[in-house]
């Protein structure tokens, strides 16, 4: 009887293991549109700290959802997904914010000088600031 | 005051010039493949900053490491955190130059890649084949390779040895575009 019931200590104690890997294993993306924005901000603002210290921008700001706002410079899709870049006061330098699937098919709403503000998470620094995920703010 | 003229003349057309020769892409695409017994694993970036001078050939491409997808967000984290270790290298880079730049045309042509990668601090010589075109108004690189991780100090603990291949196919698509600015 009590070696009946050790066993099935163990059996439940092994099926909880199993079925909290298996929940790990299968952890979700984090979806930017459930979730409010780490830090908000301004096109010009990100653009600066990137530009003065990266190292100090990285650790401030990669992977967090970053909400910015800017002026639309230029608005394209790649490879079925939209790109909305936001001007900032360096000619050279902006804030590309690459859409996520559900954004993108919005993406026909948005013009050339608007001010948009959009949320994203931030995955570093090369000519530009880059945002990926990224959805609407109305 | 004549050579100034002709000097200012010059580094003018030198400028005009250089600005029509960049070709770039912000939006260049790098995926990879690890292909083994117990699983497959896909990732993808979108965000490949790539430019070409199209008056020597040569080439630059920086990739964020955070930039790539995968499937399973644990996955994401493992190749952030204990493979690639992204916050003490954020990026990878590739310097080099295309061999034989000036065969390059506007129908396909296998083209020679010869250059130095990046990839977690450490640097590697390769060569890669690429399939190019070019055009007036864009330079086009596609191809694949693959990346062997002991090349780049890219450890793999023995419990997931049998998850992860050696050697990573990696896949690149590139459409460079006139940078105008």
């Amino acid at each position: 009887m009590k070696t009946k019931k050790i066993i099935i200590g163990i059996l439940i104690l092994g099926l909880l293991g199993v079925f909290v890997a298996y929940k790990m294993y299968h952890k979700p993306h984090v979806n930017v549109a459930d979730e409010s924005a780490d830090i908000t901000l301004t096109a010009n603002t990100i653009l600066e700290d990137f530009s003065s210290d990266e190292t100090m921008a990285n650790t401030k700001y990669l992977e967090k959802i970053i909400q910015v706002e800017g002026i639309v410079s230029e608005v394209k899709t790649a490879n079925e997904k939209g790109i909305i870049t936001l001007k900032t006061n360096d000619d050279f330098a902006s804030v590309l914010c690459h859409l996520s699937t559900e954004a993108t098919k919005k993406i026909h709403t948005v013009k050339v000088g608007q001010t948009l503000k959009l949320k994203g998470i931030c995955t570093g620094f090369l000519m530009d600031v880059v945002l990926i995920k990224c959805e609407f703010i109305n | 005051m004549k050579i100034i003229y002709t000097v200012l003349a010059c580094l003018f057309f030198v400028a005009i010039s250089n600005s029509q020769e960049r070709f770039l892409t912000k939006n260049g695409t790098i995926s990879f493949f690890s292909t083994s017994p117990m699983e497959n694993i896909e990732a993808k970036n979108n965000q490949v900053l790539s430019i070409v001078d199209a008056a020597n050939g040569q080439m630059a491409i920086s990739i964020l490491m955070k930039s790539f997808m995968f499937e399973k967000a644990l996955m994401q984290e493992h190749f952030n955190e204990n493979y690639v270790e992204s916050d003490r290298y954020p990026k990878a880079t590739f310097k080099g130059d295309l061999l034989n730049f000036d065969a390059i045309g506007d129908s396909k042509t296998k083209t020679q890649v010869k250059g130095n990668l990046t990839i977690h601090g450490k640097t590697k010589e390769i060569t890669i084949e690429a399939t190019t075109l070019k055009t007036a108004d864009s330079i086009l690189m596609t191809g694949e390779f693959f990346v062997e991780l002991a090349d780049f100090g890219i450890e793999i603990p023995a419990v997931v040895k049998n998850n992860i291949a050696k050697k990573i196919k990696v896949n690149f698509n590139f459409n460079h575009k006139p940078y105008k600015k």
